[in-house]
């Protein structure tokens, strides 16, 4: 069982919570009991995504293989939503837009950023795990 | 769990099954988590492919489809379970991102049946999950409806239209048929048929009635109904009946009409013989009391307008029972549609059915209604709706009773029947056709009592005598307690012996001052079944009477009572003939009986029980009349009977016609071979007993020995003819070379 007040006040001051709480508490409206271990099954199912995405993201940049990446930042958008990982979220539908425009400038430092938000969240969610 | 029902709050209806599919498997739990909170059973597929897989041999009540997948994404898995059989019109809820206008589009034209934008706000899309789950399993209930009408509309060849008026006057507007509409026009499915084609199967002779009717019921936006008969472009003949109503815009105005065609021919074939058989008599064909009524209604209607006189002819056949009893029902069948046939070619027969009004209208539409029907039984009757005068239904009448005169075949015999015809004419003889019905029938019955054969025309004085009936009826009545009636006694003689060999009671009515013969009276008795406690009297009588003679001059022959068969067929006749016996004290064997050869015949099986129990207490049985009936020999070596008596037509003829002796030959023939007593009936002069006693028969009865006398009588007749032996047959008798033959009896008494 998970507290979900825990992260909110256990982690280091930060400008922005990086898990939404409301989220996670919506999250764990799924499965109030806990019965079914909705949310720790989310949240691994979420953690082992984001770090096998992450890297496939600059990868795929490298290659110039905007499609591998268009596809990774929409599978992000909504997963990281659903576990209130907002900012990568917007972070996700920011590229998205621009790669369904077909704009490619600016890409790089883009999915340097989702990159490094990405990593602050696999923390977040590592810490609510091994709690 | 506080699961709601997706398909509303209906607690016992099966969860509804979903296959979601997604790729991300963060997605697919929360949605499947989400989706299972809320009461859907949730099967969860990763990809594609994986969800084809899935559905080859599952079906789910609704499928959710990520749009954006590797692989296989929602728009060709959706595009491709959509070409699975049998996943044609299940539900597919695609999954897009915000904003995505492309996939929407792209979601509908892949046969998505709605989009949902991702998003955790859950109950909207269980929401939206049921929503297309009622609309799937409503579209649902409608196929199975329109499937079950579709199939409905097949049994019953019945497919509808849809027709809108023209916005162009003069042009024939637009005419949809259902694919069963078009197959009960006996077109395929695929043609494009217009009301002009349509209206090219309508059967020629009938098209400008259809059109002039289609016309009226337009212009008036009338409600259409009506059997039209068809030729369909086989070749095939039907009667389709078309009913439609009228539609109106919101102004009021007929826009078209709706309805449909119907295949009725079987029902029209099915109504038209009920029609028949309500009309027409099964065996004969020709109309029956039912139409006959309806025809003579309107004959009298039509001929009191025009002022003419009209006729029926009451037609009865006079040996029909004879024939029926004699020669079985089958031949009794036979023998009527000979008849009809014969009595139908009388007069201009019309077998037009029919009913409502008379359909043409014109001064000659009511000879139509001429024919021969049959009431029932033998009786028939013929309807001369328009008549000159009763001459011409007299000439009718006329023709009747020649073409029966020939012989007519049945069952390999031939056989002769007259018939007797009554004529009543409207308005002379009555108004309506219950009094013209009743009058035509005294005529026929005048003429069945004056001998048959023959016609008459009513007249009052006929129905005048129908009241002396019904008098002499009640008076017959009484005639038993006032003691009225009384026995005459004819004796049979043996010429050869010139001896009394027992004698036959007659019965007779002194009515008032008048003695009223048997044949004026016994058929009435019969009919009314008086006959039966007058035979009783006779049993009773005749028993008393041979007492009496036994007494008054040693009688120790028998006395003859005729009975009819239907005293044969009762149980207590052998118990009536005992207790005489036993009252009166003398042998059963005094008092015999006799019984017509048609009456025997007629009811054989019945009476041969009483014949057996007769002759067990010695009463024996002459069949009279014989020579006249349809005896088969074969039973008459069977029956316990004791005496043939010659009919006296045979003997009236004898040294007149040869016929006669020969027919007179073979029945003494069969006597003899089957050892029955033999007498000749009738006998008149002494050549009738001449040519008999040369034939073979001695014993004989008639007027030339004596006529039925009264009980006095007869024992003053033995006193002062036959023992004085002064009749002239006796000398006769003498004179035929047979000896001088004591006139005594074999046993010596004197008579």
């Amino acid at each position: 069982m998970l507290a979900m007040s825990a992260p909110a006040t256990s982690r280091p001051p930060a400008p922005a919570p990086v898990l939404d709480e409301a989220s996670l508490q919506r999250l764990h409206e799924l499965d109030p009991q806990g019965t079914h271990r909705v949310v720790e099954r989310v949240l691994r199912a979420f953690e082992a995504s984001l770090s096998r995405l992450l890297p496939q993201a600059q990868q795929a940049l490298a290659q110039g293989d905007h499609e591998a990446v268009r596809h990774v930042v929409h599978t992000l958008k909504s997963s990281s939503a659903s576990v209130g990982a907002l900012e990568l979220s917007r972070c996700c539908g920011e590229i998205e837009n621009r790669l369904r425009a077909q704009q490619s400038d600016g890409l790089g430092a883009m999915v340097s950023g989702l990159e490094a938000e990405g990593r602050r969240v696999l923390c977040a969610v590592r810490g609510l795990l091994g709690a | 769990m506080t699961a709601s029902y997706p398909y509303g709050d209906e607690p016992g209806v099966k969860p509804p099954e979903v296959l979601l599919v997604d790729d991300d498997e963060v997605n697919l739990l929360l949605t499947a988590a989400a989706l299972r909170e809320r009461g859907f059973n949730i099967t969860e597929s990763g990809g594609g492919e994986h969800a084809l897989k899935v559905l080859a041999d599952w079906a789910p009540d609704i499928i959710v489809l990520d749009a954006m997948m590797p692989g296989l994404d929602g728009f060709a898995t959706c595009r491709r379970l959509r070409a699975m059989p049998g996943f044609e019109n299940v539900p597919v809820l695609m999954l897009t991102g915000l904003d995505d206008d492309a996939s929407i589009t792209r979601a509908y034209q892949a046969g998505a049946t709605d989009f949902f934008v991702k998003a955790s706000q859950w109950s909207l899309l269980a929401g939206r999950l049921k929503y297309l789950l009622r609309a799937s399993r409503t579209r649902i209930e409608l196929e199975r409806s329109q499937a079950k009408l579709a199939r409905a509309q097949d049994l019953a060849r019945m497919g509808s239209f849809d027709w809108r008026r023209a916005s162009v006057p003069g042009s024939q507007g637009s005419l949809v048929l259902s694919a069963q509409g078009l197959r009960v026009l006996g077109y395929g499915a695929s043609d494009g048929v217009g009301l002009r084609d349509i209206l090219r199967l309508v059967q020629r002779s009938e098209r400008r009635a259809v059109l002039r009717l289609l016309q009226g019921v337009v212009q008036h936006s009338s409600v259409l109904a009506t059997d039209v008969p068809v030729t369909l472009r086989d070749g095939r003949q039907r009667i389709i009946h078309v009913e439609a109503e009228p539609e109106f815009n919101e102004h009021g105005h007929g826009v078209g009409y709706m309805g449909i065609v119907q295949d009725v021919t079987d029902r029209r074939v099915a109504e038209d013989r009920i029609r028949h058989l309500a009309n027409f008599d099964a065996l004969t064909g020709l109309p029956n009391r039912r139409q006959l009524v309806w025809r003579m209604e309107r004959a009298i209607e039509h001929a009191r307008r025009l002022g003419h006189p009209c006729a029926f002819l009451m037609i009865d056949l006079d040996r029909f029972k004879l024939i029926n009893d004699t020669l079985g029902h089958a031949a009794g069948d036979e023998l009527l549609m000979e008849v009809a046939q014969r009595l139908r070619a009388c007069v201009r027969h019309s077998d037009q059915v029919m009913e409502g009004a008379l359909e043409a209208v014109g001064s000659r539409a009511h000879r139509t209604l001429e024919a021969v029907g049959r009431l029932g039984g033998d009786e028939f009757i013929a309807l001369l709706p328009e008549i000159g005068d009763e001459r011409d239904a007299q000439r009718v009448a006329d023709r009747i009773l020649e073409v029966m005169r020939d012989p007519v075949l049945v069952g390999g015999q031939e056989c002769f029947v007259t018939a007797s015809v009554g004529i009543a004419i409207f308005p002379r003889d009555g108004l309506s056709v219950a009094d013209l019905m009743r009058n035509s029938d005294v005529a026929m019955f005048s003429v069945k009592s004056q001998g048959k054969d023959a016609s008459a025309i009513y007249s009052p004085q006929l129905a005048g005598r129908g009241r002396e009936k019904l008098e002499l009826e009640s008076a017959l009545h009484k005639a038993i307690e006032r003691d009225e009636l009384v026995l005459h006694y004819q004796p049979k003689v043996d010429v050869r012996s010139a001896r009394m060999v027992g004698a036959e009671a007659l019965m007779r009515w002194q009515r008032g001052g008048t003695l009223v013969a048997p044949g004026d009276f016994i058929p009435l008795a019969e009919e009314s079944g008086l006959i039966l406690p007058l035979s009783e009297w006779a049993l009773r009588e005749a028993a008393r009477q041979a007492r009496i003679w036994q007494n008054s001059f040693g009688f120790s022959d028998s006395i003859a009572v005729n009975l009819p068969c239907r005293v044969f067929e009762r149980s207590d006749l052998v118990d009536q003939i005992h207790r005489n016996a036993m009252n009166y004290g003398i042998p059963h064997r005094m008092v015999q009986l006799e019984i017509t050869e048609t009456g025997l015949m007629k009811e054989l099986q019945s009476v041969i029980p009483s014949l057996h129990k007769l002759k067990d207490i010695n009463v024996e049985v002459a069949i009279d009349d014989f020579g006249t009936g349809y005896s088969s020999l074969a039973y008459l070596t069977t029956l316990p009977i004791s005496e043939l008596k010659i009919d006296r037509s045979f003997v009236h003829d004898l040294g007149v016609t040869p016929q006669s002796s020969g027919i007179v030959t073979a029945i003494i023939a069969v006597a003899r071979s089957l050892n029955l007593r033999v007498i000749g009936e009738g006998v008149e002069n002494l050549r009738q007993m001449e040519v008999l006693h040369r034939l073979g028969c001695s014993l004989m009865q008639g007027f030339l020995f004596s006529r039925p006398i009264p009980a006095d009588d007869l024992e003053r007749w033995l006193q002062q003819t036959v023992l004085p032996r002064r009749a002239p047959w006796i000398g006769q008798a003498g004179d035929l070379g047979l000896g001088d033959a004591p006139l005594r009896s074999a046993a010596g008494r004197p008579y």
